[in-house]
């Protein structure tokens, strides 16, 4: 029992990053396949249903409103959205780490300047606070990339610190001290190494944040801007032809859901339940 | 006890000055506001008289201290749009979010206990690791799109609720189901986590003792012990779910604070942006005051360490 048990929960683990893998894959392969030209724009096409066929050629997926071929788009869509989180979540990585341990291995105004401003940045809901600085700072790709990186930093800063704090006080860190091993050396050699497990189940668990985050302000217009497609930005185009062509909203939903769910199984294979607090210490984001 | 609200006020002014002041350096890097004010015939000289009367001319360190001192007086500038306060304009709006947020609010903790108290009483392992799948295949959902699932579930094919709007109470089903059920899978793992672990209590074992029956035992002398950390997780996502008004409000063209902002950001009305999202963050802010203190006075051990 205990291990069917075990490899059930393994098969999770192994379904979410195949399915990760393999959107991740697919996005990168995406200039390489046979697809149609996803701005070329043929009416005949606009609001076609999914396996629609014209004279010359079969639309897939449908056309959108304006008849471009709605696989090709979709695919590209997939591309910028998984482009951008995956860089977004490496910032935020890297960011989160580096502060995280900074505050946890000096302490004292340091940690208090980098801790502080991390409260700060929870006291304001993610979503406004992307949604007010995309407003000022615009949202060309590479500046809402920054911006989700910049604020999502804060999860991992946390962690990174309290596990610095316990982890200084520790003998091998202790004893590289006393043969004057450098503040620095210390920190990339002793507290990243051990900090670095726990990043990752992070960080598999906000890249589907991000993924949501990143579709909800294109979905608000606020995010990529057409004629460039991504995620939220198709659901958004659809929202008006629902009742015409449902497909235009619920395919690139689906393609978000998919994300979202293979990178929970992802990070809950490594989380253990047995921790008692529900997950309380992971309030998701809307 | 004293110290410890003194403490909790103190560090709650410190945020909500943090707030004002990113707020600050929004409004400020959104750019010079005259060029976006005055009609395209103005001269230089109504350019620099209109700076003058907003105060740009100053140093930026009196400015950052003049629209603090407003901002505490509830002033966070005029709309560049309409002829009226920023702050005016959220607080008309500020109803409706609220309805949204407490009713979002109420859906989920009501679903949430209910599920957990007949799982509980059905007391099967198997219906329960169903429901928790279900409400963790929602969680994954984009709650924008969940609402637009909705709308072409029970609005176009159905026609059984309207889609857009504010009105009616049937106005507010789609968009607070929308909303409620986001952290469904949240709350349901805290009940289960939170049973199980006051089943190891001798008052547990004493009421059975007594010979009274699962179901009682469950709802007269578990059940309370258990709403208190409910209630504070909840209170405190009330903030994660302000947040996710924006979006819903959006999907379903509700006339709340949301809206408000994502409408003021297309016509780059930089003032009601900024004011939206400090009022939002200060609700958030005052709530948490709020559940940490009332924690306090509920569970003694909190304000004691």
């Amino acid at each position: 029992m205990k291990l069917a048990k075990h490899s059930r929960f393994h098969l999770d683990a192994v379904l979410g990053s195949a399915l990760l893998l393999a959107f991740l894959l697919m996005a990168l392969a995406v200039p390489l396949l046979p697809l149609y030209d996803p701005y070329e724009q043929d009416l005949m096409a606009s609001l076609a249903e999914p396996l629609a066929t014209s004279a010359t050629r079969t639309y897939w997926l449908g056309g959108d409103a304006l008849g471009r071929d709605y696989l090709s788009r979709l695919s590209l869509a997939a591309r910028v959205s998984l482009g951008i989180s995956v860089a977004a979540v490496g910032i935020s990585l890297v960011m989160g780490v580096a502060l995280g341990l900074i505050a946890g291995f000096f302490r004292g105004p340091v940690e208090a300047a980098i801790m502080g401003l991390g409260d700060l940045q929870l006291a304001i809901p993610r979503v406004l606070l992307l949604i007010a600085s995309a407003a000022v700072f615009g949202s060309s790709i590479g500046m809402l990339t920054l911006l989700l990186g910049l604020t999502s930093w804060v999860t991992y800063g946390r962690l990174a610190r309290a596990m610095a704090l316990s982890l200084r006080e520790r003998e091998f860190v202790l004893a590289a001290i006393t043969q004057g091993a450098s503040s620095q050396w210390n920190i990339r050699k002793h507290l990243l190494p051990n900090v670095a497990p726990n990043m990752a189940i992070i960080a598999s668990f906000e890249f589907g944040q991000v993924v949501v985050l990143e579709a909800s302000l294109s979905y608000l217009g606020l995010g990529v801007q057409p004629p460039l497609p991504s995620l939220g930005l198709m659901i958004n185009e659809g929202q008006l032809y629902l009742e015409i062509n449902p497909w235009i909203s619920i395919l690139p939903g689906l393609v978000i859901f998919a994300l979202v769910a293979g990178s929970q199984f992802v990070s809950q294979r490594f989380t253990p339940e047995s921790r008692g607090d529900g997950g309380l210490s992971r309030v998701p984001t809307v | 006890m004293m110290s410890f609200v003194a403490k909790r006020v103190l560090q709650a002014g410190l945020t909500i000055a943090g707030v004002l002041t990113v707020g600050f350096i929004l409004i400020r890097a959104a750019g010079d506001p005259v060029a976006l004010l005055l009609p395209e015939n103005a001269t230089v000289e109504d350019a620099a008289r209109m700076r003058a009367a907003l105060g740009l001319d100053l140093p930026l360190w009196r400015q950052y201290l003049s629209f603090m001192a407003d901002a505490l007086r509830g002033d966070l500038g005029m709309s560049f749009r309409q002829q009226t306060s920023a702050v005016g304009l959220v607080l008309e709006r500020l109803p409706a979010t609220m309805e949204l947020a407490f009713a979002a609010f109420a859906i989920g903790v009501i679903l949430a206990f209910g599920l957990d108290l007949m799982l509980r009483i059905a007391g099967s392992e198997r219906l329960r690791k169903v429901v928790l799948w279900v409400a963790l295949t929602r969680q994954a959902i984009p709650t924008f799109w969940f609402g637009l699932l909705l709308i072409l579930l029970f609005s176009v094919t159905l026609r059984w609720l309207p889609a857009l709007g504010r009105g009616t109470p049937a106005h507010l089903v789609l968009p607070a189901f929308t909303l409620g059920t986001y952290e469904l899978a949240l709350y349901l793992r805290l009940l289960e986590a939170s049973f199980r672990e006051q089943e190891t209590h001798d008052y547990v074992r004493t009421a059975y003792a007594k010979g009274l029956g699962r179901a009682r035992v469950m709802l007269r002398e578990i059940l309370p012990n258990v709403l208190l950390p409910m209630v504070t997780l909840a209170g405190l996502n009330l903030g994660v779910l302000l947040g996710g008004t924006v979006v819903t409000e959006t999907v379903f063209s509700w006339p709340g604070v949301g809206r408000l902002i994502v409408q003021a950001v297309s016509q780059r009305d930089y003032p009601v942006v900024v004011a939206g999202v400090l009022m939002t963050s200060l609700i958030f802010v005052v709530l948490n005051l709020v559940v940490d203190l009332l924690y306090a006075v509920l569970d003694p051990r909190v304000r004691l360490a």
